[in-house]
This record gives structure tokens, sequence and C-alpha cells, in this order.
């Protein structure tokens, strides 16, 4: 069976996993940068609080992917999505946390300064003026991330996780018949669709964020 | 003097980590509607004391008092939305736009928003930008002095009887510096704003000052008087070497052009005929004639070879006029301009650009003379009177 008979007959399913790629993808890089800014929010004035978190989070993306999943499942998250999702939060943390350290230490502290001189409290402050400046760089992090977990969500079939890494796996476990490489191809190239897609939806999202009025702008 | 607007009392400083005090028991009234200069040598805690007024840095000791009331403790933010605030280097908000810049604290004194579109009008007319052309721009595509400009506007937006400015022209080319200390000098005739102004140019200080502090290390104050005092009876050697040894050049800060008889000069029109002109010009026994266009603007210096040239429209031939200065310019301004200028003075005009005449040397001089005279004598009755401080007990 070839490549094109093999997606004729099933690309009905094929385009599910591939949603469902995308979307443990979009819902584990939401969960992180919601857990991520908070992380830099909370330490970016704080040296030392900074470093201990990068340094916490740098570890995280050290350990192999397939350790982790199957240190989740036997800390009892069971299979399927659970281990998935909480696997890709830790990965999607180191990029999101620096890079919002990094935006809010590079607005200008001039700004910062003239801010807090004109009245506008701490929480004022961050709102209005720090985040909305340091967002382009923020939301890089989150690009960054994103592109990352796509890969690190196909190795997520191994617990019985969501997406088209089931598609790689049949197919690498079928190699020697000729029922194996259509899948295993498919499975990999759409992980790679999918992981464009989504960073082609992320580049117009920060073409429509980025704040006004700042030069420099937001680069593909 | 005036009711205190701002007083400080033994205010001191002490920052974490380091043995000497910032500043160290400061005690120094601001009166209502003044402009008092703090200057002194980088690393004296000028700013440091400027920034403790509006509790940026908090006092480790000491009051502070506005309007009477003590601020030291009240809610800082609060406190800070009666202060305007002006930094050397701005800090517009880059993302949003003029309008929303100078909005900043009426917003956060919740004005209704018609209020707030009007009184940000007003400003933008105020600093002499246009508002329907700049209301909607971003801070990036103004120039130097035009965002320094809107951070005046942004400071006084919710109307705060007391600024507080720290060397606010200070990252801005000569010229326009120049342009927008005239300019803010004109304002705060018309304001009366209550001013606490940081810088360490002491021709800046002479320039902008109603009072000048001139403070050494940790804040202590060397010499707080008038600008005048200051340059004619300086309190020590420290003053006298901050001065430095210019003094008599640094007096022509003091005085306005303004203040003088202006010269009248030969002008010409540019529909006039030349033939005409140059009998003019040779009955006045000037050098050159000065040509106006029809709004009374200044354009050209014409000589009596250029009139003999025929062919080229007058407002083609002669020479650019290059020295202007405004009647808010000090003599020190228009000698410089002087002293660029072809013909050896300096053409005053209004703040429409329109000619109202010239000064020269012989007004400098003059000035001189007579301001060598009063603050020798000031410096007598200083004098005097310290001796009769002395001689009960002598």
């Amino acid at each position: 069976m070839g490549l094109w008979t093999y997606l004729s007959r099933n690309w009905a399913d094929v385009l599910l996993l591939a949603r469902d790629h995308a979307v443990v993808v979009l819902v584990s890089v939401t969960l992180g940068a919601v857990v991520a800014l908070s992380l830099g929010v909370a330490t970016y004035r704080r040296p030392r609080a900074r470093s201990v978190v990068l340094g916490v989070t740098g570890t995280m993306l050290t350990i192999p992917s397939l350790a982790l999943y199957g240190l989740l499942v036997s800390l009892g998250l069971g299979l399927g999505w659970p281990p998935v999702v909480v696997a890709l939060v830790l990965y999607s943390l180191l990029p999101i946390t620096r890079n919002t350290i990094t935006g809010l230490l590079g607005v200008d502290p001039a700004i910062t300064e003239s801010a807090q001189g004109m009245g506008m409290g701490r929480w004022r402050r961050l709102v209005r003026i720090e985040l909305p400046l340091a967002w382009p760089v923020i939301l890089a992090g989150i690009r960054i991330a994103t592109a990352i977990l796509v890969g690190i969500a196909a190795l997520g079939a191994i617990v019985n996780g969501p997406g088209l890494g089931d598609l790689i796996f049949n197919g690498l476990r079928r190699l020697a018949s000729p029922a194996g490489l259509p899948l295993a191809l498919t499975g990999t190239v759409g992980v790679a669709v999918v992981g464009l897609l989504l960073d082609a939806v992320l580049l117009g999202l920060a073409r429509l964020t980025a704040p006004r009025g700042v030069q420099g702008g937001v680069h593909g | 003097m005036a009711e205190a607007m701002i007083r400080l009392e033994h205010l001191t400083k002490r920052f974490p980590g380091q043995d000497a005090p910032a500043v160290a028991d400061l005690t120094l009234s601001v009166p209502a509607g003044e402009i008092v200069i703090l200057v002194g040598p980088s690393g004296c805690g000028k700013t440091t004391t400027m920034r403790m007024i509006n509790r940026l840095v908090e006092p480790t000791s000491g009051r502070i008092f506005l309007e009477g009331e003590d601020v030291t403790t009240v809610n800082a933010d609060r406190l800070r939305r009666r202060i305007g605030y002006v930094i050397q280097q701005v800090g517009l908000f880059p993302h949003l736009t003029i309008f929303e810049n100078i909005a900043t604290v009426p917003r956060l004194l919740r004005w209704p928003q018609p209020r707030i579109r009007a009184r940000v009008d007003e400003l933008l007319d105020l600093v002499g930008m246009d508002p329907s052309q700049y209301r909607d721009r971003y801070p990036a595509a103004l120039s130097g002095g035009q965002r320094q400009r809107v951070g005046v506007a942004r400071a006084l937006s919710a109307d705060p009887p007391v600024m507080l400015m720290d060397e606010p022209f200070g990252a801005i080319d000569p010229i326009t510096r120049e342009r927008l200390q005239n300019e803010f000098l004109r304002l705060q005739s018309e304001l009366r704003k209550t001013i606490v102004f940081v810088t360490h140019d002491i021709d800046e200080a002479i320039k902008m000052g109603d009072r000048i502090a001139i403070l050494r290390d940790l804040s202590a104050i060397a010499q707080y008087d008038t600008p005048e005092m200051i340059l004619s009876a300086p309190a020590d050697g420290f003053v006298e070497d901050f001065i430095g040894s210019r003094a008599s050049l640094k007096r022509l800060n003091l005085a306005r052009v303004g203040d003088y008889e202006l010269r009248e000069w030969p002008t010409a029109s540019t529909d006039a005929d030349r033939p005409a002109l140059l009998a003019t010009l040779r009955a006045s026994g000037m050098g050159a004639l000065l040509l106006l266009d029809a709004a009374g603007r200044p354009r050209r210096w014409l000589h009596p070879g250029d009139l003999q040239r025929e062919g080229a429209a007058l407002s083609q031939v002669g020479l650019p006029v290059n020295a202007l200065v405004q009647p808010q310019a000090t003599l020190a301004d228009a000698l410089n301009e002087m002293l660029r200028s072809q013909v050896g003075v300096a053409v005053v005009v209004d703040a429409r650009g329109v000619y109202t005449g010239t000064i020269d040397m012989g007004v400098i001089m003059a000035a001189a003379e007579t301001m060598r005279r009063s603050a020798h004598a000031a410096s007598l009755s200083e004098l005097a009177a310290s001796d009769a401080e002395r001689s009960p007990r002598a």
C-alpha cells in the first residue's frame, strides 16, 4: 500500500489526529504561559529568585521526554491526555519564563520611573505599561515553546497520548510490512505541518497584538 | 520670601550597604511660585534630594511638607499625582499616543472624558504643538524637543501646584535646549508653578532659577540665594570654584533681551524699489538694510552692492539673517548670536518671528557695566551687614 493510497483511505482519521495534536499543544502552551508569566512577573525584579526559577525550569527541559512521560505515568497520572499535558506544560516553562523576564527587564527604566513618578501604582504600572511593552518578547517565547512542544507531543503516543505520534509509532513498529512507511511518513510530515500552522497562527497573533507606536515590531 | 510651598526638614537618606548617607540633614524651603534650582557636582545628592520630595526615594529620617501638610507618610501614589514630574529621558510611554500619555494622571484621577480631552488640547496648545496634528501620534514620531514638550505637558496635565524637573533639557541639542528653556520661562511667567529643578550646569541654573541652592557633598547647602547674589557674593571658595572664573560673562545670563531698549535698524519690504532703498540705506549711515517679508519676519541682510545688482529678486540677494533672538533670551544668548552674525548685531523677533528691533555690542557693554556696579554695591552692603553683625561682639 503506497502513501497516496493510504492517505486517500484514511484522511479523515489523519485530520482528527492532527487536530488533537494541535489542541494538546495549544492547551499545554496556554497553561504553561499562565504559569510562566506568573513566575516571570513574580521574580523579574529579584536577581536571586530569578536565577532559581530559570535554573529549575531549565533543568526541566533537559529531562528526556520519554523518561518524563514514564515518570508521570508512574506518579499516577494514568495514560492518555493527563501525562502529556503535564509534561508539555513543564517543557514550555523555560522559554516563556525566560522571555517574560527578559521582556520586563528590557523596558526602559525611564519609562517605569516616569510612570511611578506620575502616581501609577505597582500593579497598574505592570498591567498598563510593562507587560504591553514586554509582550512582543513574551510572545516570541510562546512561539519557541510551541515549536518545541509540537515535537515532544508526538512522543506522547508512548503513553497513549493524543495526536500524530500514534501514526509514527505504529509505522515504525510495522516498518517491515509495506503499510509501515506510509504511516510513519504521514505522522512525521503531519507533525511538521501542525508545527508550521501553529507558528503561522502565533505570528499572526503577534502582528495583531504588537503594541502600536513601538518600533522594531515583530519579525517572522 | 513668599509662603513656602515645599519645606524639607532635616532630611537624611542612607542607602542600604553604604556607609555615608547620600543626603545628610538637609533643610530647605521652596517659596510658592518660584523656580528653585538644585545644582552641584555629580554625586552630590541633588537628584536624591529631589526624588525625596515625591518619595520616589523614601527618606531615612526627616519630614517633607507640601502646602503646609506633612506628606512624609501619606499614600505615595496619591502624593505623586499632585506633583508634576519631568525627567531628562522624558520617559513617554511609547505604546500610547500623545493624547493617552498626557491623559495619564487625569485618568488616574478619574476626570470625565470630555474634560480630559479639553485639557489635553489646551496643554498641547500651551507647549506650542497643534493638537489636531499631534494628538494621535506616537512618541516615536516626534523629535527630541517635541518629546520633551509633551513631557512637560504631561507633567502639567492635572494642574499640579508643584513640578519636579530632573535635568529636563540635559539630553537635547544646544540650540533646541535654548529654545525650550526660553519657552519654559515664558510658560512659567503665566503658570507660576512652584518648581524644583535639578541641573549640573551652573549657566542653566543662573538662567532658569529664581533661587539657586548650590550643593556640595551629602547635599549640604553651600549657598541658597538668588542668582544675582550668588554671582556677586559667593559664600565661599567652593561656590566661587563652582561658578567658575567668568562671573561677569555669566552675569549676562541674568539679563533678558526684552528688558533692554532695542535699537531700530533700517528695514525694507520685499516690494520696495531699489533706488529708494539705496537712498534709505545711505541716509541711515548703516552698512546694510534688513529685508522683511510681508509678515514682518526678517529675511536677508542687503548691502549696497546687493541693491545695485539688478535682476535677481530682493529675497534672493544679500546674506541670510541667522542671528535671531527672542525677548526671553539672555544677553549671553544674544552675544553668542551676535558673534555668529556677519553684521555684528542680533535681530530680535517676537514669538511669531516678527522683527521688533536689534541688539548690538553697545547694549551688552552698557548692561555689563550696570550689572558690575550693582553687584559691587550688593557685595559692599553684604559686607557692611556682616560687619554690623560682628561689631557688637568686637
